[in-house]
């Protein structure tokens, strides 16, 4: 055993916390899932790491870097356990954070409200300080109302402070100015800027953003100290990475400041985890779906890229940041089908989530669910989940799809399938947002299934989008987990100001690139990145001066001007069938980001058992597309060696997750060992 | 035709035609050139059947814009037969009095749908054009007392036959529009929108049959209605009268009535609207199509928020309303500023539905639309600017929770726009942006509050034109609470203030003076000896109320109060 050759990647879910970790020297892989602590979502890592030590017999000295997808910022955001936070603006604007768009969330509901700033009114407090759309100081900072500020933040005895006043995009010497004094006066005290949280235009998403990542930081400082003390008790050597809604890993002490940046952690580890997966197999246009107990995430993966959205909503508030452009839907295995007051049969958004779970869990579930309606047509493993750890009450399901049946008079299995068509349907109007209306066929890509519920529903997915293959990961349950592993290390820099993409002002976009170029060789140095690891992607956003949103166009270094155009023209047809190369086009912001690239992972040994010529173990009848059951063979995934081919109908078990091949599908086990189905009925 | 397709086929077919259109929504969105409908979303769209039913709406389409698109389906099929309607056609008009429109920035448009060669239904759009002609750039302001100021008056036209563009009638629309190209780009996303709508009802047409894709239909309008027609029936019969005023037609109008009766019988509820005004010379006329839509809407919104959008509802309303009164304007009237009135019709509705159904109703919104445009010279590139915005205000107390201060209420939801962008794009700054002191009604759920924004031009002169309401009428409150803050336009130079009429037009505003603009609160819920301590002690903390008001109007809870309140800093 060689000492610091094993990086785990720890996925903290709210159910389960998932562990995969590599032997970067053997590319041995294990695997281990824990129960969740959310009250102390470390506890749950160390027990994980712990276990897993155990269970490949290895010293937790030997690990050299734990890398973390977290959801503990987001769930202190849905539960409101973050600080009692402050906020500091502009004079006359301290209102701006509450009005946000004016607009409200649900136009036909007289009682949908978006919710109330984490900062109440008397907690926002106003500055005498003005600067103007040049950047250039209307009004100079007044220190005598900062002081009178800071006495009122000591006398309500805040713990965190968000610092955001107008056009600090462009100058943020005012908020450095009041953040310092703050400091000074308050040492204990967190404090964020706008102009360091998300240096961009438009107020008030910057505004909402800094709000958030204060009421976060004191709650997510203690969180990362804890567990970096813990994990350097046992593993010394081992460096921690935290991801970022974009990802890419920061360091514990950018965490501990920009807590805001992991609200999309796991889900982002997700995209990894399938460009990793997809890159194995040889393939670079995928559309992902990762359904869970209660929503589905999808994401549109193209020349193995995820494209990055800046505005997004984390619970109920909008928050500016690049994250990956996932779109999620309120439907998963607990998504529970009711009939709504005209009779129709709908799926979700309710879910019966963990507890009580599906009504097959056996925990008091009583309405149908979509894990039941997998159960009824025979399509989850009647030995239950979790390898068989967790058994399942199939007279349960029956009973409450049963009941539904009887309410509508049709049989128990045709409602059991409309409840799963329904489920499509939703999910296919989420990819769709992803891919048709922005300009892709969703035909020219494979779609990957994952999470424990993705493979069961890919099929019918991929039937209603007209996709012809789907490639399910070797480990469809714990890719996000696996995603950290291959994640790299990142940090992101931006310039945000309006330039005419014109002659003239080539040298001032060349001079934004290298002043970030120089804060990356910091980064760098700070995070002791070695050299032959170091790498930068460079984008724009533009649009014609006329229009209000942008497009951004990825480069590999920043072009003449006349490319630069051609380049968001493409960009412009692809997304809106049109471009106009006459009206003038803008450079509103350029954006750097610095890496730290990390080895790639071989591909995982294949198991003792795995043969090209797996027989099943079982057999039992599934209902697929007719009428009736066919009786279908069941595999252990565990049995498939490399260049296995299989014919439809079939099941495929594995230790978290169902696989189904419909009759007249074919699936082929690939070299890194992930399965690619080719649909045979295309038709239906 | 029978009921035998069942109720999961329902919901997958269409959700079909929802994916549809959603997705020409977004398509037009993304592609037009207005910033009207790229930020603020002042569009929709939607699918017909052939007998111009409407069929699905998508989940972001105004309510406004509902009775316009039915409007135009029942002059397109009065005019012509179904065998004069060929693939490839596309349809257009605006007009208010002759086909079907609600005002002249709206432009319709409709294609024909086809499966197995026969014409099933139309794909159609909405699209509030920035512009489109008229005595003022804009086409919105105040002050126009005939249709013809306001704009090119389009009937139903055929804009494509058979896929051919007729360009004579492209050629007319952009000749009589300020900003010809962007108008251009505004048409295109308009027709690429309806093509796309077209191509993808055609590949549902593969995937399903024609006569279970009508069976659909059919069944998914008759279980909408039925539904509608339970929720009315679960309303106590009876009679329910109420009335509030218009403050101002722009042109010497003023206190203008709208008088409602509503009557409910067993499953069937009408909307007596005679007895309101005649209609008005000033632009806040209502055609009928944009009555119905007000009732439509709150049809929706108090009795059922979560039905779906399509003819089941517009079939539940049933309206009287007199020829030539400002509730069914008849030709030349002009109608520009017709949302305002649609707005005040909500709120009586409301006012009116309030002892049927108390727990579903809510205080008076800020009952406007209020508008402000400022345009000038842009001192840094000698270049003509004009910036326009419709503001928020107080949106009315609830049964179980105060009101929303700032927001955009009932059937508009369109967004502000961010003070960096407005500095940015202008030359204009903005000195303050907030809450209106004192402008939420008093009440056990209090009224939401109304927006000051005040704006100054930076290094020339501009012209400031509004368009306000609520500004001398307040909103009132509900079950014994009290009125909202009524609002007004202010100009404050180094003279002092003026207070400027509740629609001005064409105020100069001198470089060193400013602008006030100041939107209606809202009422409140309840009585306010109801609202309790620790809800005023809030009240107080966050500065929302003076010490004064809240003195007045909860005398018994400020004398329980121990604490003194803190004054902000």
């Amino acid at each position: 055993m060689k000492t610091g050759s094993w990086t785990v990647g720890v996925d903290v879910g709210g159910t389960f916390t998932d562990l995969c970790a590599v032997d970067q020297q053997t590319g041995q892989v294990a695997l281990h899932k824990v129960s969740s602590t959310p009250a102390n979502p470390a506890a749950a890592i160390i027990a994980g790491l712990e276990g897993l030590a155990a269970k490949i017999c290895i010293d937790l000295a030997d690990v050299s870097a734990v890398a973390h997808g977290t959801t503990v910022a987001t769930n202190a955001l849905i539960q409101r356990r973050g600080a009692r936070v402050a906020m500091v603006t502009t004079r006359n604007f301290r209102d701006l954070v509450e009005i946000g768009r004016q607009i409200r969330p649900r136009m036909y509901d007289l009682k949908a409200d978006f919710p109330m700033p984490l900062a109440p009114r008397e907690l926002r407090f106003e500055v005498d300080e003005r600067v103007g759309p040049a950047g250039e100081v209307i009004t100079p900072l007044d220190m005598a109302s900062v002081d009178a500020v800071i006495d009122r933040l000591r006398a309500e005895q805040v713990e965190a402070v968000a610092i955001a006043f107008l056009f600090a995009y462009l100058n943020p010497a005012h908020e450095q100015a009041v953040k310092a004094r703050i400091a000074a006066a308050l040492p204990g005290v967190a404090i964020s800027t706008s102009s360091e949280v998300q240096p961009e235009f438009r107020e008030y998403e910057r505004s909402s953003t800094t709000l958030l990542n204060a009421y976060l930081q004191p709650t997510f400082s203690t969180y990362m100290t804890t567990l970096k003390d813990e994990v350097a008790a046992r593993s010394p050597g081992a460096t921690l990475g935290v991801n970022q809604s974009n990802g890419g890993l920061m360091s514990v002490d950018t965490a501990r400041d920009f807590p805001i940046r992991t609200a999309l952690s796991g889900p982002a580890a997700g995209a990894m985890g399938a460009i990793h997966t997809a890159r194995a197999s040889g393939l670079s246009s995928i559309i992902t779906f990762d359904v869970g107990g209660t929503s589905a995430d999808v994401a549109l993966i193209r020349d193995l890229q995820v494209k990055l959205s800046f505005d997004r909503d984390v619970a109920g508030f909008p928050v500016r940041m690049p994250m990956v452009d996932i779109n999620t839907v309120g439907a998963g295995g607990g998504s529970i089908a009711w009939q709504d007051r005209d009779g129709l049969l709908k799926v979700g958004p309710a879910s019966a989530g963990a507890q009580p779970g599906p009504a097959c869990y056996g925990r008091g579930g009583t309405e149908p669910t979509v894990t039941d309606a997998n159960v009824v047509l025979g399509r989850l493993s009647t030995r239950g989940l979790l390898g068989g750890t967790m058994s399942l009450d199939t007279d349960a399901s029956f009973r409450v799809v049963g009941e539904m049946a009887a309410q509508l008079g049709l049989s128990v299995e045709q409602v059991a399938r409309g409840i799963l068509e329904i489920m499509s349907a939703n999910m296919v109007r989420a990819i769709r947002a992803i891919s048709v209306e922005r300009g892709h066929d969703p035909r020219d890509f494979v779609l990957m299934p994952f999470g424990g519920a993705g493979p069961l529903h890919a099929e019918g997915c991929a039937r209603a989008l007209g996709i012809g293959q789907i490639l399910i990961p070797l480990l469809p349950g714990i890719l996000c987990a696996q995603g950290l592993l291959v994640s790299d290390r990142s940090e992101s820099f931006v310039r945000s100001k309006r330039i005419a993409a014109r002659e003239e002002n080539a040298g001032a976009l060349a001079e934004m690139v290298s002043a970030m170029q120089v804060e990356a060789e910091d980064w760098w140095a700070r995070e002791d990145i070695d050299p032959a690891d170091r790498k930068v992607q460079l984008a724009a956003d533009m649009r014609y001066a006329s229009q209000n949103y942008e497009l951004q166009i990825t480069l590999d270094a920043l072009p003449d001007i006349a490319t630069l155009k051609q380049m968001f023209f493409a960009a412009h047809a692809q997304a809106y069938g049109f471009f106009n190369p006459d009206d003038p086009v803008d450079v509103v912001a350029l954006r750097l980001t610095a890496l730290g690239t990390r080895p790639a992972l071989q591909t995982p040994a294949q198991s003792g058992t795995a043969t090209a010529a797996p027989q099943p173990r079982s057999h039992r009848p599934v209902w697929f597309y007719g009428v009736t059951p066919i009786t279908a063979p069941v595999y252990d995934r565990a049995d498939f060696a490399a260049g296995t081919t299989l014919t439809g109908p079939a099941v495929i078990d594995q230790f978290d997750a169902t696989l189904l091949l419909f009759p007249g599908d074919t699936a082929r086990v690939d070299d890194a060992l992930n399965i690619l189905i080719q649909r045979g009925n295309l038709d239906l | 035709m029978s009921a035998t397709v069942d109720p999961i086929t329902i919901e997958i077919v269409t959700s079909a035609f929802r994916s549809v259109v959603d997705e020409t929504f977004i398509a037009l969105m993304k592609s037009a050139y207005s910033t009207n409908i790229k930020e603020r979303h002042d569009h929709s769209t939607a699918i017909c059947d052939r007998d111009g039913r409407l069929i699905v709406q998508a989940e972001m389409s105004l309510p406004i814009h509902i009775a316009s698109m039915t409007g135009l389906m029942e002059t397109l099929l009065a005019k012509y037969r179904l065998d004069e309607i060929h693939e490839g056609d596309v349809f257009v008009a605006n007009d208010p009095h002759v086909a079907g429109g609600t005002h002249l920035p709206d432009i319709n448009y409709a294609a024909p749908l086809f499966l197995e060669g026969e014409l099933v239904g139309f794909i159609c759009n909405i699209a509030h054009h920035a512009d489109i002609g008229g005595m003022v750039p804009g086409s919105m302001a105040g002050g126009m007392s005939e249709i013809y100021q306001e704009g090119l008056r389009i009937p139903l036209v055929r804009l494509f036959r058979k896929g051919e563009l007729q360009q004579d009638i492209m050629d007319l629309f952009l000749l009589n529009a300020r900003i010809p190209d962007e108008r251009r780009g505004d048409h295109f996303a308009q027709i690429a929108a309806c093509k796309l709508g077209v191509r993808r009802v055609a590949e549902i047409g593969t995937r399903y049959p024609l006569p279970l894709i009508r069976e659909v239909w059919d069944e998914l309008i008759r279980r909408t209605h039925d539904r509608m027609r339970a929720a009315i029936t679960a309303v106590p019969d009876g009679v329910y009268a109420f009335e509030d005023v218009m403050d101002d037609d722009g042109l010497g109008t003023t206190n203008i009535p709208l008088k409602l009766k509503i009557t409910v019988a067993g499953d069937r509820v009408v909307f007596d609207l005679r007895g309101s005004a005649p209609q008005v010379r000033g632009n806040i006329n209502l055609p009928l199509n944009a009555t119905k839509a007000a009732v439509a809407y709150a049809l929706r919104t108090l009795l059922d928020p979560e039905i779906a959008n399509n003819q089941g509802i517009i079939d539940c309303c049933e309206i009287v309303a007199d020829p030539g009164s400002i509730v069914n304007c008849q030709a030349p009237a002009p109608v520009a500023q017709r949302l305002n009135t649609s707005q005040r019709l909500v709120d009586v509705i409301i006012g009116a539905f309030a002892p049927a159904i108390p727990g579903r109703v809510v205080g008076a919104a800020n009952g406007a639309n209020t508008t402000a445009v400022f345009s000038g010279i842009d001192p840094r590139n000698g270049q003509p600017y004009l910036y326009f915005e419709t503001l928020g205000g107080g949106f009315g107390g609830r049964d179980d929770r105060d009101g929303k201060d700032g927001v955009q209420v009932h059937i508009t939801n369109t967004s502000n726009l961010p003070i960096e962008a407005i500095e940015t794009e202008y030359p204009l700054r903005v000195v303050s942006y907030g809450f209106i002191e004192d402008s939420g009604g008093a009440g056990q759920y209090r009224g939401g509050a109304g927006l000051r924004r005040v704006i100054q031009p930076v290094g020339h002169d501009c012209t400031f034109n509004g368009a306000g309401e609520r500004f001398t009428n307040a909103p009132w409150g509900i079950f014994g609470a009290g009125p909202g803050g009524t609002g007004r336009f202010v100009l404050t130079g180094p003279a002092g203030e003026t207070v400027l009429e509740v629609k001005p037009s064409a105020v100069a505003v001198p470089e060193g003076s400013s602008v006030t603009v100041e939107t209606p609160g809202s009422g409140g819920y309840g009585p306010a000896e109801d609202r309790s301590a620790g809800a005023v002690a809030g009240d107080a903390r966050s500065g929302k109320f003076s010490d004064g008001f809240l003195r007045r109007n909860y005398p018994a809870q400020m004398t329980a109060q121990k604490t003194p309140r803190t004054e902000p800093a």
